[in-house]
């Protein structure tokens, strides 16, 4: 909310600066965000007065004028292209090298052979006034040569009013609020309804409200005779200030009274209100019929739902209740009668239509906040009140009111030892009572209701008598303050926060609880310690790549984890198709990550993420946490005294046996995956470790390299992982090895096997035939070529041998080597000799 | 061979052996004259076998000069070794100089990110005080995500979170982390003391201040007589971790529907110290913050009784409190996930 500082001194006296003014404020909840010179942007431009005006000798739209700025030099001539310039007018000028909003610069400039030394401005070129044709003619007495910010310069504050405070998205509301926080008495607007001779109102006007359930009240009033025209330019002036476009006085009249007293008017053309059947013109206040249309004064033609309130006659719609009003009744020059709606209607109601019909408006905005009743009446006597003023015409006498009983102020009952408890405070009940009545909320010492804890699911209240409880009376503008915590909210702030007093907690403490991210803290630090930099993408990603990053066969969970899997889940307001739906895998994400950086130059991208994949069975949503890791380019990077070495699969691998080895989950087993169209079919693995660890590791495809742009010859590793622990787990502590003080003995068996036979099958087939003395099994070499056949290959292990308690003799070793030489034809072994 | 003519021997012996060890050129000429000289067929030995010759009682005589001898080689022998192996040993060390100021080998380096780091060091703060990390699901339903946080349909608050909204009816990501509050109260008694961190989701344009997913940490506390000025205390000690010991903060009315009485938690511009500036909007703060009273109404939904209980709640924008931090002006760095940017962190 714009609030001009002219405007809040009519209701209240600041003595403050305007940067005091705005931190008291801010102390108090209204936060001012910006702190804004109305009329910084008219340096150079000062009040002058016109000696002569003459045509110019060769365009005959320009005027040749003379101009004095009172200070006895010589009168400047000026080049003007306006009509409504006379000699002695008083106007503003903005000297060379003055700059006027928009950032327009003024020079002295040549104009069709004649110099001016710089400009006659309109309202509008100052952004003053709405009027961009004419030139601002200011008042008689205004001083010459005094620069124009001095006379009509202003400070705006801009305050963000919480929704919980309609009352002050008005100046009356914030002129209240500089009064509690300066302790200044509210000077009232003084609303004076001089009416006519003429048939009262209720003659004219008739209002059928069908829908009292959305309009709970409806006072109208009845102007005649106005003239529609521009408002006064001070009021011009004041509405620019304030954010509000000029329109026209009577338009402008009800502007006015919505950001004064917050209370949205509406005004429209009488004569464009249908009879009823008695003659008079009716409002009709009604829910729409399905499919009912409007053009509404923006000139959009808008379909209407059965839930939305409109203000209609007899015969058709004038407009949105609340909201906007409609085309055809709007005021216009032919205005001569003029109708005031000054309504209060359903909260909720105003919301949803203006939701609905994406339709916010500065009305819409305080009904949807809640109007208290009193302002109706308010309202539509101060708004026919500035129309006469502004307009001219006679106001009929009396107003037409469906509710004329006002409600009166709401009783709070509070404890003040509860608030104290609340606070952390140690206020005596006169001095909360003191601070509340700054707010203008009085007090009585007993309470006579019940104290209001809560209002939902259902009140919850407790009898008053205990704790020397305390009745708030609450003004009709503060709806906000209904229970309990209301009240201590406003002493709080009206005391100010800075005197709660700061303590360390020291009250129980809960029991030990594991933090669910010790499993993830630790595989981000392995990772990083690898060498792998942490990503963080986002979760909502575009229709394509969920259809492209599909497994045939998910990574499984593990730990009782969700499955993955399901159907997409989607946004159904999606800011962007690119991000439309919810990812089912990480892998899509990290190859934007490799294919942003690629083109960013960056060679060497090995980067990991720990996110969630997100997936539904019918209604039923589910998330499941992964590890996505992609390499692409240096595994060591190339220095002075070393080539670089690329990242492939072993890489990737070795990665997975690092984070397996630092969470204690074991050796992954790794198997050959060759049936996943993301991957190469050849140089992809599944990696298990049962009930703690699921893995595909691979190289990308080459067509996915393609369709996905990555824009690289070169190979590109990922891996997608479940991890025990990953979700919410903690790891439990490892159990230490005994190691033994007698020496280990190593065997070192060169195995033939056929090119088809995984190597994880021989190393499966060493464990299982290995005996209790086998330590270790570590492959240390392969060999291909002769002597060996073309579709052998050789495979060097290490074995080692040991026991705890001994050393080994030869034959035990023997046997265990035996043992294993007599397995190996089961996977089509040999010894090679 | 008499005595004195063997004495004499023995002594030319000691003169040559010891002159000789002292003009060796390198430690191989060392070694042939201890084997010369020392050895089992060396010249030591050889004057000594004329010892049988003698009579029996000069024979000890000549033993214990011909130990003499034996020392006083020895002796030279090891000076000598030790002065021409020093020099050898430095020689050879010369040759195996490096330079030394090339760079290391390098080693890849790896980092973490900042806005996962900066929540985790968050927490670390709060942990010291005993808050526990829960977590929530980020596909949230409106219920808890709304309605249990004192925020009805159609209600204008609503404005505060734009939604985005799932093809499953009443679901939506969560825009917050709150509802976790919750969450947290279905599953705990007090005393609680909870911190929830995760990604939260809104339907906001991206700019440099803006983000459609984002990050974010609440915490709650709940227990019989956990006030304000507990909250105040907290934040206090919070704020003196994460930017300094001495950094001013103040409290100021705010607005959330969950929390009653609501605070902004301000601490003094990082950047202008107070000077105003435009980074903080010249008021000299910046918000890091929100924060309050748990509202009556959430304590119910979280079944726990506002009679008896009352506690505080706060939730913080992670990408924020990492901004001020690391001085970054612009939210869109933190996902853009470009390796130049992020290579910069730990």
């Amino acid at each position: 909310m714009r609030v001009p500082l002219s405007w809040l001194r009519e209701f209240v006296d600041i003595e403050l600066t305007s940067e005091e003014l705005a931190e008291r404020l801010t102390l108090l909840g209204m936060e001012v965000k910006h702190v804004e010179r109305w009329g910084a942007d008219w340096e150079q431009v000062v009040i002058g007065e016109l000696l002569t005006v003459e045509r110019h000798p060769r365009a005959d739209r320009l005027s040749l004028t003379t101009v004095t700025l009172g200070d006895g030099g010589e009168p400047l001539s000026i080049v003007c292209g306006a009509t409504n310039i006379a000699p002695g007018q008083r106007i503003p000028v903005a000297l060379p090298g003055a700059v006027l909003p928009g950032n327009r610069r003024i020079e002295r400039a040549e104009k069709m052979g004649v110099v001016s030394n710089g400009m006659l401005c309109s309202g509008e070129e100052l952004r003053l006034t709405a009027d961009a044709d004419g030139i601002l003619i200011l008042p008689a007495d205004s001083p010459l040569g005094v620069p124009l910010a001095d006379l009509f310069g202003d400070v705006v504050l801009d305050v963000d009013v919480k929704p919980n405070r309609g009352d002050a998205l008005s100046i009356l509301g914030l002129a209240r609020e500089v009064a509690a926080a300066t302790r200044r008495p509210v000077r009232q607007p003084e609303i004076a309804v001089e009416e006519g001779s003429g048939p009262p109102t209720e003659a004219r006007l008739a209002v059928d409200v069908r829908d009292p359930d959305l309009c709970t009240r409806f006072v109208g009033r009845w102007v005649s005779g106005v003239t529609v025209g521009p408002s006064p330019d001070h009021v011009q002036m004041r509405l620019l200030a304030a954010g509000q476009r000029p329109v026209s006085n009577v338009v402008d009249a009800s502007n006015y009274v919505m950001l004064e007293l917050g209370k949205p008017i509406h005004t429209f053309d009488a004569a464009a209100v249908h009879a009823g059947a008695d003659g008079r013109a009716t409002v009709v206040v009604r829910r729409a019929t399905d499919g009912e249309r409007l053009e509404t004064l923006d000139h959009v033609e808008r379909v209407l739902a059965p839930d939305m309130l409109l203000i209609a006659d007899p015969v058709g719609v004038l407009g949105l209740a609340g909201v906007m009003g409609g085309a055809t009744s709007e005021v216009s020059q032919a205005t001569t009668d003029v109708v005031i709606e000054s309504a209060v209607f359903d909260p909720v109601s105003i919301r949803r239509t203006a939701q609905r019909l994406s339709l916010r408006s500065e009305a819409s905005s305080r009904f949807e906040k809640g109007q208290e009743a009193r302002l109706a009446r308010l309202g539509a006597d101060r708004t026919a009140q500035l129309v006469r003023a502004w307009a001219g015409g006679e106001i009929a006498p009396g107003r037409l009111d469906t509710a004329p009983s006002e409600p009166g102020r709401s009783r709070v009952a509070f404890r003040p030892a509860r608030i104290n408890r609340l606070l952390g405070t140690s206020l005596g009940s006169d001095e909360q009572r003191e601070l509340l009545s700054r707010v203008g909320i009085e007090t009585e010492a007993a309470a006579d209701v019940p104290v209001v804890v809560a209002l939902q699911p259902e009140v919850l209240s407790v009898a008053p008598e205990a704790d020397g409880a305390i009745t708030a009376l609450v003004p009709t503008w503060r709806r906000d303050i209904a229970i309990e915590a209301d009240v201590a909210e406003e002493i709080a702030r009206v005391r100010g926060y800075e005197l709660v007093p700061s303590v360390t907690p020291d009250t129980e403490m809960p029991d030990y609880r594991p933090s669910p991210l010790g499993v993830r803290e630790l595989v981000r630090d392995t990772l990083a310690g690898a060498g792998l930099t942490e990503v963080v993408t986002t979760a909502l990603v575009s229709p394509r790549h969920v259809e492209t990053f599909v497994l045939r066969r998910e990574v499984p969970s593990v730990g009782g984890e969700p499955e993955p899997g399901g159907d997409p889940v989607g946004v159904t307001n999606p800011l962007s198709r690119d991000h439309s739906l919810l990812r089912r895998h990480l892998v899509g994400s990290l190859l934007d990550v490799v294919g942003t950086n690629l083109r960013h130059g960056t060679e060497d991208v090995a980067v990991f993420e720990i996110g969630k994949g997100y997936g539904r069975t019918g209604d039923v949503p589910r998330e499941w946490w992964r590890l996505g890791f992609a390499l692409v380019g240096a595994a060591e990077p190339r220095a002075w005294n070393r080539p670089a070495r690329r990242y492939d699969l072993d890489d990737a691998k070795g990665i997975l046996d690092l984070l397996a080895h630092r969470l204690g989950l074991g050796r992954p087993v790794y198997e050959a995956e060759t049936a996943e169209p993301l991957f190469h079919p050849g140089r992809t693995a599944r990696a298990t470790i049962t009930g703690r660890l699921g893995a595909i590791v691979g190289e990308l495809h080459p067509d996915v390299v393609e369709t996905w742009d990555l824009r690289t010859s070169q190979r590109v590793l990922v891996a997608e992982l479940s991890l025990e622990g990953l979700a919410a787990g903690r790891l439990a502590p490892e159990h230490a090895p005994v190691v033994g003080r007698f020496p280990a003995v190593e065997r070192d068996l060169a195995i033939v096997v056929p090119e088809r036979t995984p190597a994880a099958s021989v190393e499966a087939l060493l464990v299982a035939h290995g005996g209790a003395l086998l330590r270790d099994v570590r492959l240390f070499d392969i060999y291909r070529g002769v002597p060996l056949a073309t579709d052998e290959k050789n495979l060097a292990y290490r074995l080692r041998f040991g026991a705890p308690d001994r050393t080994l003799t030869e034959p035990e070793i023997d046997a265990a080597v035996a043992a294993v030489l007599g397995a190996l034809p089961a996977v089509g072994g040999r010894l090679r000799t | 061979m008499d005595l004195a003519q063997l004495t004499r021997n023995l002594e030319a012996l000691r003169a040559r052996a010891v002159g000789a060890a002292a003009a060796a050129p390198d430690t191989a000429a060392l070694d042939a004259l201890e084997v010369g000289v020392l050895g089992k067929k060396g010249d030591l030995t050889a004057i000594l076998r004329g010892i049988g010759a003698l009579p029996a009682e000069d024979r000890p005589k000549v033993g214990a000069i011909a130990n003499e001898v034996r020392t006083a080689v020895e002796a030279a022998l090891h000076e000598a070794r030790s002065g021409l192996g020093g020099a050898e040993l430095a020689a050879r060390l010369a040759t195996e100089a490096l330079d030394v100021t090339t760079p290391g080998r390098p080693i890849r380096r790896g980092s973490l990110h900042p806005i996962i780091e900066t929540a985790r060091e968050i927490a670390e703060v709060f942990a010291q005080f005993g808050f526990v990390v829960y977590e929530g699901p980020e596909i949230e339903d409106d219920r808890t995500n709304f309605q249990m946080l004192n925020i009805p349909p159609d209600h204008p608050a609503r404005d505060l979170w734009d939604t985005l909204y799932l093809d499953v009816e009443g679901l939506l990501l969560r825009t917050h982390t709150s509802p976790g509050q919750i969450r947290v109260m279905h599953e705990e008694r007090p005393p609680i003391r909870a911190l929830l961190p995760g990604r939260c989701f809104r339907y906001e344009a991206v700019d440099a201040s803006h983000a459609s997913e984002f990050f974010q940490v609440e915490g709650l506390m709940v227990d019989e007589g956990t006030s304000m000025a507990d909250l105040k205390g907290l934040l206090d000690q919070f704020a003196h971790a994460m930017f300094g010991a001495h950094r001013p903060t103040r409290f100021r009315p705010g607005y959330y529907p969950f929390t009653e009485p609501s605070v902004a938690f301000d601490i003094l511009c990082v950047i202008c110290d107070g000077e105003k500036c435009p980074a903080c909007s010249r008021t000299g703060w910046m918000t890091i913050l929100g924060a309050g009273m748990v509202h009556p109404v959430v304590l119910r939904y979280g079944g726990i009784d506002p009679e008896r209980y009352q506690g505080f709640a706060f939730g913080m924008g992670v990408e924020r409190i990492a901004n001020l931090r690391h001085q970054v002006a612009d939210l869109r760095l933190y996902m853009e996930d470009d390796l130049r940017f992020l290579g910069a962190f730990r």
